[in-house]
């Protein structure tokens, strides 16, 4: 047996702890996203920041009302309605054109980026961690507010589970993602199913914004690199599927954490892209498409 | 036809006599007008010609300003060698690049352009060492060497005419390409990729051929801003630079070759005159691309077009 360093397998527990914190929050972003592309076919720009103004707003609800549980719900709330709005609005008219849904949701990015930078402004700010608790463990002390995230957002990916497929909700949403005409010719109001699906996926990302903030930075540009991230876990997964998604969640984000031990952040992204690269020249469509 | 031989030669004499006419902050714009019409152009080959929506071109625009200010910094490279060099690695970067990208398409496509073009941004600004980071880097301009002619960079009448001659350059050769038959196998895949496949043609062979050509024409003009500004950063990876085409082209029409000139015509000094008071300009951008994409999808120069052919 070769002896290992104490800290070396205290770093490894944080890097999986770490890991699986980042993968439950990612995975609600990355999820919405997904969502939202399977059952509309738009690639949604807009998703980053749909998840930077639930950290914001997060940030508002601690200097406000010096409650982050406040800013957290109002977080969900504003970008359901915001998510609804939108759809019905400005997507709903480029539907069917892929290319200029894209075009719209970036318009609506540069326009929720600017608000914030005119209202919260461009210098990051950080949020304190609601639960000021740290727990001690396995050799190491590790805060309990990331504990609880990660249950907060297991419990938000479990009902969200429950919701598709056990709720009639849920059922009218996979339908509708199955086959448009069919759904509509069943009876299924498959414009009410699109505008609740796009402000659910807003709402999912918000949450996982919300949560996030008191672990990182709250920036009005912090919505690009979880972009970046959840766009790499989609096309690992396969588009639009919700269990490649959820899994490859979990592969990405330990795989990131495991080897900024020994790099730095953006050799960890370079590593994903690497593998994402890979994926698709053995398997085009994902690891988990049908 | 003869209409249009009047055209051409009116534009360029107005071109022409710009140059030594113009104020100087009027002829600084533009230098900028004639480099980004280049890149608004190339985008058009891509977007407006062969349907690829790519929200990453920005990759091939810093990859080419880094490829020509390198050689020049490190080793004093002359002017035509290092652009050669810029433009030779901006294809080896468009065929690996678009070798993953292009053959899987649709939102595929889009979304792994929108990856590199975030993850190429990223190592700008962290590998320091080869990049300058946020900072950046600047360099000497070479002259411009003709056998025993040589003139300077740093004269701003001799860099109008320098970029308004690449500008020409580059529209003659992809108008040329779109008229040939390669271009027209191009305009069957945007219109009905399977069928242009059924009759025989090897669509992944055209669409890549497609991405690279646009790499190449982004990276002339990427190579072509560096040398004007004598500087690169790892701004010009940022993914904004990657919407700026895609705005050009649609303001002005996609797959008119000359839309996306009108775009960067109409948008730039906007840009650059609304910038100055207002910094919450981008949220304008945004609303424009939101009303251009429903009121108008055709773009300027479409509309015309459609005009002309229904009178």
């Amino acid at each position: 047996m070769v002896p290992i360093e104490p800290t070396i397998v205290n770093k490894i527990i944080l890097a999986i702890l770490n890991g699986v914190v980042w993968a439950l929050i990612i995975a609600l972003v990355a999820l919405g996203l997904t969502l939202i592309f399977g059952l509309m076919d738009i690639v949604n720009i807009a998703h980053g920041d749909f998840y930077m103004l639930g950290a914001v707003l997060a940030w508002y609800g601690v200097a406000l009302f010096n409650n982050f549980w406040l800013g957290a719900v109002m977080a969900m709330i504003f970008t359901a309605i915001l998510g609804a709005v939108v759809e019905r609005s400005i997507i709903r008219p480029v539907e069917g054109l892929p290319a200029f849904t894209v075009v719209v949701t970036i318009g609506l990015s540069y326009i929720i980026q600017q608000s914030v930078l005119a209202t919260f402004g461009g210098s990051p700010q950080t949020v304190p961690e609601p639960i000021r608790l740290t727990i001690e463990f396995l050799g190491i002390r590790y805060p309990a507010y990331r504990l609880f995230v990660a249950g907060v957002s297991g419990l938000a990916l479990i009902a969200l589970g429950v919701f598709l497929f056990k709720t009639p909700y849920g059922l009218w949403i996979r339908a509708s993602m199955q086959d448009k005409e069919i759904a509509s010719a069943m009876g299924i109001n498959v414009s009410n199913v699109y505008i609740m699906t796009f402000s659910l996926g807003a709402m999912l990302s918000a949450l996982g914004g919300a949560l996030a903030a008191p672990i990182t930075q709250v920036f009005y540009l912090m919505g690009l690199d979880v972009l970046a991230i959840s766009f790499i876990i989609v096309i690992i997964g396969g588009l639009g599927s919700l269990k490649g998604t959820l899994i490859a969640a979990f592969i990405i984000s330990l795989l990131e954490n495991f080897i900024t031990l020994v790099a730095t952040p953006t050799e960890a992204r370079v590593i994903s892209l690497l593998i994402m690269g890979a994926v698709l020249l053995i398997r085009p469509k994902g690891l988990f498409s049908t | 036809m003869k209409n249009r031989l009047i055209l051409y030669v009116l534009v360029l004499v107005i071109l022409f006599s710009l140059g030594f006419t113009l104020p100087t902050d009027m002829r600084s714009l533009s230098i900028d007008i004639f480099i980004f019409a280049i890149y608004a152009m190339a985008y058009d080959i891509l977007y407006g010609y062969t349907g690829q929506f790519s929200y990453g071109q920005a990759v091939f625009f810093g990859v080419a300003a880094y490829g020509l200010l390198l050689p020049v910094l490190h080793t004093n490279t002359n002017l035509w060698v290092s652009l050669t060099i810029a433009l030779v690695i901006t294809v080896v970067f468009g065929i690996v690049l678009g070798f993953l990208a292009v053959r899987l398409g649709g939102a595929y496509f889009v979304i792994i352009t929108i990856i590199f073009n975030l993850t190429f941004y990223l190592i700008a600004l962290d590998w320091i060492w080869l990049t300058g980071g946020d900072d950046g880097l600047t360099f000497r301009a070479p002259k411009i060497e003709f056998g025993v002619f040589s003139l300077s960079l740093y004269d701003p009448v001799v860099t109008y005419y320098f970029m308004l001659s690449f500008l020409l350059a580059s529209y003659l050769i992809l108008k040329r390409l779109i008229s040939s038959p390669i271009g027209k196998v191009l305009i069957a895949i945007r219109e009905n990729e399977e069928r242009a496949q059924l009759i025989g043609y090897n669509v992944f062979r055209y669409k890549l051929l497609a991405y690279v050509v646009s790499a190449l024409f982004t990276g002339l003009s990427g190579a072509l801003y560096s040398l004007r500004t004598r500087y690169a950063s790892a701004d010009y990876f940022n993914i904004a630079l990657s919407v700026q085409p895609i705005i050009w082209t649609l303001v002005g029409g996609a797959g008119t070759l000359t839309g996306p000139i009108v775009g960067v015509i109409l948008i730039n000094p906007l840009i650059y005159y609304i910038g100055v008071w207002w910094k919450h300009y981008l949220s304008i951008i945004g609303a424009l691309m939101i009303f251009v994409v429903i009121y108008s999808p055709k773009g300027i120069v479409g509309n015309l077009i459609n005009k002309i052919e229904k009178s």
